[in-house]
């Protein structure tokens, strides 16, 4: 049932591995565009040496120009494709982890999502897989490309002079290790000064977040200079990290210059006494910033490598989410019910959440078909808690629960033939029959209508004015309280299921729109076991039975003695 | 930007850093200009003196020429580290003060206007964007700025050699800047709009699934979820995709429009040289320089899309924090109260703005000064919301409310607070100290009050055994807090304050019923005289209250005397 994930999995290089036909495909175009690159320059500078030097009229270069237009929108061409691959790669990535980890939501399901707050879950799964793209579309063909240029750079200086070729082979592994070192030390001042900022850069977000509060504590007008004080404090040690951070491409931006003054004076001298030719001198200076622009174009996608570090941790925060339910049983419209399940057997549960007493101890009843049983208590007593066992949320600490088909014999599986109505049923965007066919996407109009019937739904929804295609618009605002829950009934009636439970379903609803619910629930516990979490004294006393929890005991009444109401 | 100029949040003060960032990037600019001008004449002038024979080797004046390479290389290096740090200390002013701004706007709708009806984090956004706005800076305005200014001076000082040259170089820039990015800005704005649009939508959907999570789950629904979900990533994607397109074929465009000026400089250079009107060196001088000058439109078809950004966050800013509050701000200074704080509610309805369902209809109900009354009803029957209203965070359509004999309507949620305390169930915990937390209820309290509030709730052993007591982290939203004791904190800060009026929500919810009575017989002990408002499921509070309502349908239930 744990499907085990490699490991590593979720770190970066993990989901390289997922699009790397891609990434390679990036770095193979973007190292074509660069010799394609380097091979303009050098028709560049013969064409202009050319031209001053040799006499050459503009009109016999006519070949050299035209290669040298067609080298550069080919290299262009190549750089753009390159970008596209490295692009594409991001958003495949993006979109397959995205994928992976809402499969694995839903593998935790309601209870193992609870672990982490549902804010920070939608966050991680929006921005933080945003944060990915940039990561994978840009840093890593840099950081390719970071190699490839400068070596073939170097490759064509050694060809043209000895002396350039020092100058360029010495500063560029110097820079690397200065950025090392500077940034080492800026990445200790941002340790010494990590807490801080994190505090002063969050706190926009937490007094919004707060506002009410403030405003309820008579602060709001403090709370505005106390903004303004954090935002400038925020800025004041940000400030302080950026100055030696900023130091990394100062290095950068000191060996780059000094290279090309360097190449330029010592050309310069030794062409005074024509030892060179013009040709090369000119290619060397044209190539001596290309060779340092890939090391400044990867220093500025530094920030995508921090972000999508800190969004592999929170993702793997989400994958590290414990997976509670069972994995959907693929046959499960197809399975064959010759015998519909007849009792469901709690014994001696117990169970509760990580960190906290059990919700409840040692309890046994026995559920049987054709009944319906109302679970009543205090809020925080336990209902939810029992209902999440039988429809599989959560799994008992001790006990178990069996259930048995009509002959008597157990049944293996079983949690398939259970539906559920919770307090607020999603409603899709769509139409009242999309909705309804969430359950069941292949079910039939006489189906639905079926359903709707037994859901005390069908005569609110035919009154509408285009019947079962009406829009239920955004999260089911052109319904009613009563009508969603009674819509939201029908749709789990449509899978014929044999458990049906509800939790709170007369809650937040007028009380005749409740009585109609209720009496719609009793209607369709003939052929069913069905379990009611609920308040409401008009649904306990429609019940057969009740089991009542407190104290982390539960007991089971019958119906007349319904003193546990 | 729009934003900016609006709220006169550009201010002289800003005026200084500002542009003080924008000269510092356009010398950077002009510094690297310079040192590949210079460095092209010099190698040229230096190769020309070489064949021409000994007398102009000696003739040719290399230190002024090297020094100007140096001069250059050291001034790049320089401003190049100074703008950076002076345009980032410029954006972050800008973001603090629109930060700050659009905060004082938004307090006053707070909670009713900050609530996303779609689900989507409404507060982050206003995160994200009033940093998007104020990168806009950074993003936009220095690029731009720089390539105008910069370009300009690009083409001067090549006309200074070569009128023609100069002409060609501004025409070639201004093909670059004005026309390509006009047509990529039109091009790349719906879809910006669209990728927003788009973006919503897919968060709510997420924002739903996750909702929906169980429910799916026993649909055997959650594979076709995932198919749906997974076609609006598809859609997304392929705007994201459009974009990147754009924006790298935009950089790939104006790079070959480079080539082509500079070839077109290179051959009227050419022809001048053949006239006699220009000197060798001078050409392959002016041939880097065109090169140089293309450098300072490279960023500008990110800016481009930085800047239509931008605009659609200044826009949906400005949305949000020009609404009018759902309460609207007394316009009187809030009336004195008289000396008997009876809370009258008469008859009075109200329903969520936009919403059908009412959540009180006509409910009346009368509490006197120094009474202790539990309210109570099922989960979701709006006693919370009834809360609200005694907070003046909603309206209510009908009926009356006084307090101390005054109107309700007449104060705001500020002027009640003066009297009222309430800890809610929803109540945020600041990231920040224990001290931090009880001193922002109370900015007065010291210690001792602190420690007396802290014992009354049964927290002053946890303080003491904290690793830093007083002065321990609370973390975020007072992550680091059980839920007990983040509740048991809240109910500390509401009697610090020290109000007449204590409205509670659950506050012994999480507690055994041995430390649940001797709570609650403190906290009668210590604020005798305090009229509360109970909101409770526990039987166990009943005995310490004086009276019990109870809301169902609606209504308050015919208040039942406690024996």
């Amino acid at each position: 049932m744990h499907s085990k994930q490699p490991k590593n999995d979720w770190q970066t290089a993990g989901m390289a591995r997922r699009a790397k036909g891609w990434l390679a495909g990036s770095v193979t175009l973007g190292g074509m565009a660069a010799v394609l690159f380097v091979l303009h320059l050098t028709l560049l500078a013969g064409l202009v040496d050319d031209l001053t030097f040799k006499g050459a009229s503009f009109a016999a270069e006519q070949h050299t120009l035209l290669l040298l237009l067609a080298c550069l929108g080919g290299s262009l061409f190549l750089q753009w494709l390159a970008d596209m691959a490295g692009t594409e790669a991001g958003l495949r990535i993006a979109a397959h982890v995205r994928r992976d980890a809402l499969r694995h939501l839903f593998r935790a399901g309601p209870v193992g999502c609870t672990t982490l707050p549902a804010g920070r879950i939608l966050t991680t799964l929006t921005e933080g897989v945003d944060a990915l793209e940039p990561y994978f579309a840009q840093y890593i063909p840099r950081a390719a490309m970071m190699v490839v240029l400068p070596l073939l750079i170097l490759a064509m200086v050694f060809h043209l002079d000895g002396w350039s070729f020092v100058i360029l082979a010495c500063t560029g592994p110097l820079i690397p290790v200065f950025m090392a070192l500077v940034g080492y030390s800026a990445q200790s001042i941002m340790d010494r000064q990590w807490m801080q900022l994190v505090v002063l850069g969050s706190s926009f977000l937490d007094s919004l977040r707060g506002l009410s509060t403030l405003r309820l504590l008579g602060q709001t007008e403090a709370s505005i200079s106390r903004m303004a004080a954090a935002t400038n404090a925020h800025r004041a040690s940000t400030l302080s990290v950026m100055k030696i951070a900023f130091l990394t491409s100062a290095v950068l931006e000191f060996f780059s210059s000094l290279s090309i003054a360097l190449v330029a004076v010592v050309f310069g001298a030794r062409l005074l006494s024509a030892t060179v030719d013009f040709r090369s001198a000119f290619l060397v200076l044209l190539l001596a910033p290309e060779y340092f622009m890939p090391l400044r174009a990867f220093s500025a996608s530094y920030h995508a490598r921090q972000n999508a570090t800190a969004a592999a941790a929170r993702l793997a925060d989400l994958f590290a989410l414990p997976e509670m339910t069972q994995p959907e049983s693929q046959p499960r419209l197809t399975h064959t019910r010759n015998h519909p399940i007849a009792h469901l057997i709690c014994s001696d549960l117990t169970a509760g959440y990580p960190g906290q007493a059990p919700a409840f101890q040692a309890l046994s009843c026995t559920l049987s078909r054709g009944s319906l049983t109302v679970i009543t208590g205090e809020s925080g007593a336990g209902k939810t808690t029992f209902l999440r066992l039988i429809l599989g949320f959560l799994q008992p600490s001790s006990g178990q629960i069996t259930a048995c088909d009509t002959t008597g014999a157990p049944l293996e599986v079983w949690q398939s033939h259970t539906a559920w109505v919770p307090q607020r049923p999603v409603m899709t965007m769509g139409s009242i029959a999309d909705t309804l066919r969430l359950a069941k996407p292949n079910a039939t109009d006489a189906e639905l209508h079926a359903a709707a019937q037994q859901a005390d739904a069908l005569e609110f929804i035919e009154a509408l004015p285009q019947g079962f295609a009406t829009s239920v618009g955004e999260r089911g605002a052109c319904l009613s309280g009563g009508q969603i829950k009674r819509l939201a009934l029908a749709r789990a009636l449509l899978s014929n299921p044999d458990i049906l439970c509800l939790d709170e379903p007369t809650s937040d609803l007028d009380p005749a729109s409740a009585l109609r619910v209720a009496h719609a629930i009793r209607c369709c516990s003939a052929n069913r076991i069905v379990l009611v979490a609920t308040h409401h004294a008009d649904m306990v006393a429609l019940a057969d039975q009740c089991l009542h929890i407190s104290d982390g005991h539960g007991e089971l009444f019958s119906a007349p003695q319904r003193a546990c109401a | 930007m729009n934003l900016l100029t609006v709220s006169g949040l550009f201010t002289r003060a800003l005026c200084w850093p500002v542009f003080f960032g924008l000269a510092l990037a356009c010398v950077a600019a002009l510094a690297n200009f310079g040192l590949l001008f210079l460095s092209g004449w010099l190698l040229a002038g230096a190769a020309c003196a070489g064949a021409a024979g000994l007398a102009a080797q000696q003739a040719f004046n290399m230190m002024l020429p090297a020094t100007g390479v140096r001069f250059f290389a050291t001034l790049r290096i320089v401003t190049r580290y100074l703008e950076r740090l002076v345009t980032h200390d410029a954006s972050l002013r800008l973001t603090g003060r629109l930060r700050v701004w659009v905060y004082t706007k938004l307090a006053p709708l707070a909670p009713a206007g900050l609530t996303d009806k779609r689900g989507g984090d409404l507060l982050s956004r206003f995160v994200s964007d009033t940093d998007r706005v104020g990168q806009s800076y950074t993003e936009t305005f220095i690029p731009f700025g720089r390539a105008i200014l910069c370009g300009l001076a690009f083409a001067l000082i090549s006309g200074l050699f070569l009128k023609s040259a100069g002409l060609i170089l501004a025409l070639g820039l201004l093909v670059c800047t004005l026309p390509v990015l006009m047509s990529v800005g039109l091009l790349s704005a719906p879809r910006l709009r669209a990728l927003t649009t788009q973006r919503g939508t897919f968060q709510a959907e997420l924002a739903d699934t996750l909702a929906g999570l169980g429910e799916y789950l026993t649909l055997g629904a959650s594979e076709a979820r995932i198919e749906t979900l997974d076609s609006h990533q598809k859609t997304l994607q392929a705007t994201e995709r459009h974009l990147a397109a754009l924006e790298s074929g935009t950089r790939s465009l104006m790079t070959f429009i480079g080539l082509l000026t500079t070839l077109y400089v290179v051959m009227l250079a050419v022809r001048a040289f053949h006239q006699g009107t220009l000197s060798a060196p001078e050409i392959p001088m002016l041939a880097l320089g065109c090169l140089a000058a293309f450098d300072v439109t490279q960023p500008l078809p990110a800016a481009c899309q930085a800047f239509t950004r931008a605009r659609i966050a200044a826009e949906r800013l400005q949305t949000s924090c020009n609404a009018a509050p759902c309460v609207p701000a007394p316009t009187a200074p809030a009336p004195a109260l008289h000396h008997l704080l009876d809370l009258i509610v008469r008859d009075i309805s109200f329903r969520y703005p936009n919403t059908q369902h009412w959540v009180l209809e006509h409910a009346s109900f009368t509490i006197h000064q120094g009474e202790r009354v539990a309210l109570v009803g099922s989960s979701g029957i709006g006693k919370s919301s009834l809360i609200s209203l005694l907070s003046r965070f909603y309206p209510y359509q009908g009926g009356e409310i006084t307090l101390g004999g005054q109107d309700l309507r007449h104060f705001s949620t500020e002027d009640l607070a003066k009297t009222l305390s309430v800890a809610a169930q929803d109540f945020h915990l600041f990231n920040g100290t224990i001290r931090d937390t009880l001193l922002l209820a109370n900015p007065n309290a010291d210690d001792t009050q602190m420690a007396e509030a802290l014992s009354t709730v049964h927290l002053e052993e946890f303080v003491q055994h904290a690793p830093h007591g007083l002065d321990t982290l609370i973390g975020d939203e007072g992550l680091a807090l059980s839920g007990g004791q983040a509740r048991r904190l809240v109910l500390a800060q509401a009697l610090l304050r020290n109000t007449p009026w204590l409205i509670l929500d659950e506050p012994t919810e999480g507690l055994d019923q041995k430390t649940e009575y001797a709570l609650m017989q403190g906290l009668i002990s210590a604020r005798p005289d305090a009229t509360i408002l109970c909101i409770t499921h526990r039987r166990t509070l009943i005995p310490f209250m004086d009276r019990i309502l109870t809301l169902a349908g609606g209504q308050i239930c015919p208040a039942e005397e406690v024996p």
